[in-house]
């Protein structure tokens, strides 16, 4: 068990428990839509043509961009469309996107790309690690090689394996049908990093993982580590908090304090990747939630639809409203069209319920007492709702890991974390402003500047070419004069020797 | 008696002396209120207020020359956060001098651009680049569109793009979560 912890969080049972977790292979689906945008950087630039035939695994959008990772088709077939459509993210606006028919014969390209990793420099894995498209499963979907690139005087790699919330299998499933793989992929993380202590953390209710791992421990440099079943434990900070008593501060990283940290379902894609060369096409996803019969976790092609994986859980056919993601941080969608993508860890399926009605604060703290980085929410609510981003910063509203801990034990149902969500726009939206006026105001003083100095700079000029002319008159007038007085002189002698010559 | 008189004669001396250095010394530069105006307008540095740039407006203000209102791109926040820092009733925006416009950058159709260099000298905070008898284009980066340079273009090939809302810079909407 973990000996340090930290304050807050909540313990929420699994509302859709399974008894025997399993994996069920998906269907190859007809069509994928493939977003362009990811999480961070800039979107992705097309390199295939509409009408294209392209294989699995092919790369089929690119940027120049540090932080990206290609986008690889993940079904063989034509390209039908690049167009702008809808993708699970909560502005509810559009980005671009690939979208590929299948030809159903799933035709892999040239796959043999696999290296050695033990023989293979740093740089080549982490370029490799890029090339493959993997970024972070957990839920996240930060790029794995900018983590590896950052990476300073690694000390320890955790391994998370806890889910981050839940309800959510799949991680759990993973562990459980991978466990060899996980455990290579460790062994490629670690080649990487030279880390001296590799701690997979586990959730203690998931004893059935943890022996399968324990099976295929044979390094003494790994360490399993059963942590208790809290929510938000698995995140990031909190969980090397509990494992390492490290605090992360707000501004900074953890792979800047020596800790990384890999996801169970990244380590395994990892291994995929170096190993047998396949690029990240497909993962796993738990469908779950009140309006499907069976809860189950499916292997699907990234891109597939919402409703590819679900139909095979047997939905009910009352209205529902869908989540992406956990219940607690998840973004709701419209509808099963949807595409699965890198992030898509979990598909929340439940009867639509009349909203909930809010009240007002009553200020009974109970959201003080449950936030798992020690802010007061309640104190925060109040300049949140006011817009007052100033305040709301000295409240440290930037450490806020919106995870809603505080919304699920307010009495009044106040939606807390969206407003924190929404302030830390417009903090971030002001910020960009500010910098764009800043750069303004500086460039039109610098072009006054420069204007008035051209002027100077001309009149200078104009005024050395009148004194260069001046002086030169000048010279030219002593010139003359010389000249004058020599013929002068000339004269007076031939006038002297005309004198003597007489 | 007399040494104490003495004594706090050289005190108040050097007292006064280490205050009056001070003041010459730490004095603050240019006019903080100047200062405190030009924070608040936008920087587009347009001229639609009828001065030649934000500063000269905002100096205009500081005398009390012109009204607060005759920023269009500040919009009616940027007019009621004058107000505030002025101390002073708000006004609505004049629209006799412009209405707001959406945020946007200028743009360079480079197959028409004769390379005339009329809009690098138009430009007010030299977000153009270009060569004589070549093109220019826009770093729009630094366009803060203001639009000058769009009257200038004898060929008119200067457009303007409005910058859309993307995924990465997007803020969601305060009433939803309140009535949420
Ligand atoms: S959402 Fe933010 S404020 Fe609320 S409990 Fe989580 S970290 Fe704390
Ligand atoms: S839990 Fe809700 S009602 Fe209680 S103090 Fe926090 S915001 Fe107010
Ligand atoms: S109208 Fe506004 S943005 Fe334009 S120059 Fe005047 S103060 Fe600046
Ligand atoms: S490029 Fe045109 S619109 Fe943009 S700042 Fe310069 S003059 Fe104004």
């Amino acid at each position: 068990m973990a000996r340090h912890k930290f304050n807050g969080g909540i313990f929420i049972k699994n509302p859709y428990p399974i008894d025997k977790i399993k994996i069920v292979p998906a269907p190859l689906p007809s069509k994928v839509v493939l977003p362009l945008q990811q999480r961070i950087g800039e979107e992705a630039k097309p390199c295939v043509r509409v009408g294209e035939r392209v294989f699995t695994g092919q790369i089929i959008a690119k940027t120049e961009d540090d932080f990206c990772v290609p986008i690889h088709a993940s079904i063989s077939g034509t390209v039908v469309a690049i167009d702008k459509q809808l993708t699970p993210h909560h502005s509810g606006l559009k980005s671009g996107c690939i979208t590929i028919e299948s030809d159903g014969k799933d035709e892999w390209i040239d796959t043999n790309f696999g290296i050695n990793f033990l023989r293979s420099s740093k740089k080549t894995l982490i370029e490799h690690i890029q090339k493959s498209g993997i970024v972070g499963l957990g839920g996240a979907g930060f790029p794995t090689h900018t983590k590896l690139n950052n990476l300073k005087n690694c000390h320890t790699l955790i391994i998370n394996g806890t889910e981050c919330e839940p309800g959510i299998s799949c991680d759990d499933a993973l562990m459980q049908n991978y466990p060899q793989e996980v455990m290579r992929g460790i062994e490629i993380l670690l080649h990487i990093c030279g880390a001296k202590h590799v701690i997979i953390a586990i959730e203690d209710d998931k004893q059935v993982a943890f022996e399968a791992l324990l099976k295929y421990l044979h390094n003494d440099k790994i360490k399993l580590q059963k942590i208790p079943t809290k929510y938000t434990s698995g995140a990031e900070k909190l969980l090397i908090k509990a494992l390492l008593n490290i605090e992360i501060p707000s501004n900074s990283f953890a792979v800047e304090q020596g800790v990384l940290c890999q996801n169970v379902a990244t380590t395994k894609a990892i291994f995929d990747a170096v190993e047998l060369g396949r690029p990240l096409v497909s993962r796993i996803v738990t469908v779950t939630g009140s309006a499907v019969e069976t809860v189950d976790n499916y292997t699907v092609r990234l891109g597939a639809s919402f409703a590819h994986i679900v139909n095979l859980s047997k939905p009910n056919t009352n209205l529902h409203s869908v989540r992406m993601g956990g219940m607690m941080m998840g973004v709701d969608v419209d509808n099963l069209e949807t595409m699965i993508c890198k992030i898509t860890n979990c598909i929340f399926v439940n009867n639509r319920q009349k909203p909930i009605k809010t009240q007002g604060c009553i200020r009974c703290g109970q959201c003080n007492l449950v936030c798992p980085v020690n802010l007061l929410p309640q104190q925060l609510y109040w300049y949140a709702k006011n817009e007052n981003i100033d305040k709301s910063l000295d409240y440290n509203l930037l450490d806020c890991i919106e995870c809603r801990c505080c919304d699920y034990v307010c009495p009044s149902h106040i939606s807390l974390a969206a407003y924190f969500v929404f302030t830390k726009a417009l903090h971030a939206n002001k910020v960009k402003e500010q910098n764009k006026v800043n750069i303004a105001r500086e460039r039109f003083e610098y072009r006054k500047y420069r204007l008035a100095r051209n002027k100077k700079e001309h009149a200078e000029m104009m005024a050395a070419k009148k004194a260069q002319l001046k002086q030169k008159m000048a010279d030219d007038k002593t010139q003359k004069d010389k000249i004058a007085a020599a013929i002068e002189r000339v004269k007076k002698n031939t006038k002297n020797n005309d004198d003597t010559s007489i | 008696m007399l040494d104490s008189v003495l004594i706090f004669s050289l005190l108040a001396l050097s007292l006064g002396l280490i205050l009056g250095y001070a003041a010459v010394k730490f004095k603050v530069k240019g006019n903080p209120l100047v200062d405190q105006i030009d924070a608040i307008l936008p920087q587009t540095q347009c001229g639609q207020c009828d001065y030649p740039g934000c500063r000269p407006y905002a100096i205009a203000i500081a005398s009390g020359e012109a009204a607060i209102n005759q920023c269009p791109p500040g919009g009616q926040e940027g007019v009621d956060a004058l107000a505030k820092l002025l101390n002073v009733e708000t006004l609505p925006l004049n629209d006799t001098y412009g209405e707001t416009k959406p945020e946007h950058v200028a743009f360079v159709d480079e197959t028409l651009c004769i390379g005339c260099t009329l809009c690098i000298q138009a430009c007010p905070v030299d977000a153009f680049l270009g060569a004589p008898k070549m093109m220019t284009t826009v770093i729009e980066d630094e366009c803060t569109g203001c639009d000058l340079c769009i009257p200038v273009c004898p060929v008119d090939c200067i457009h303007i793009k409005i910058i859309p809302s993307t995924l990465t810079a997007f803020a969601s909407n305060i009433d939803e979560v309140k009535n949420g």
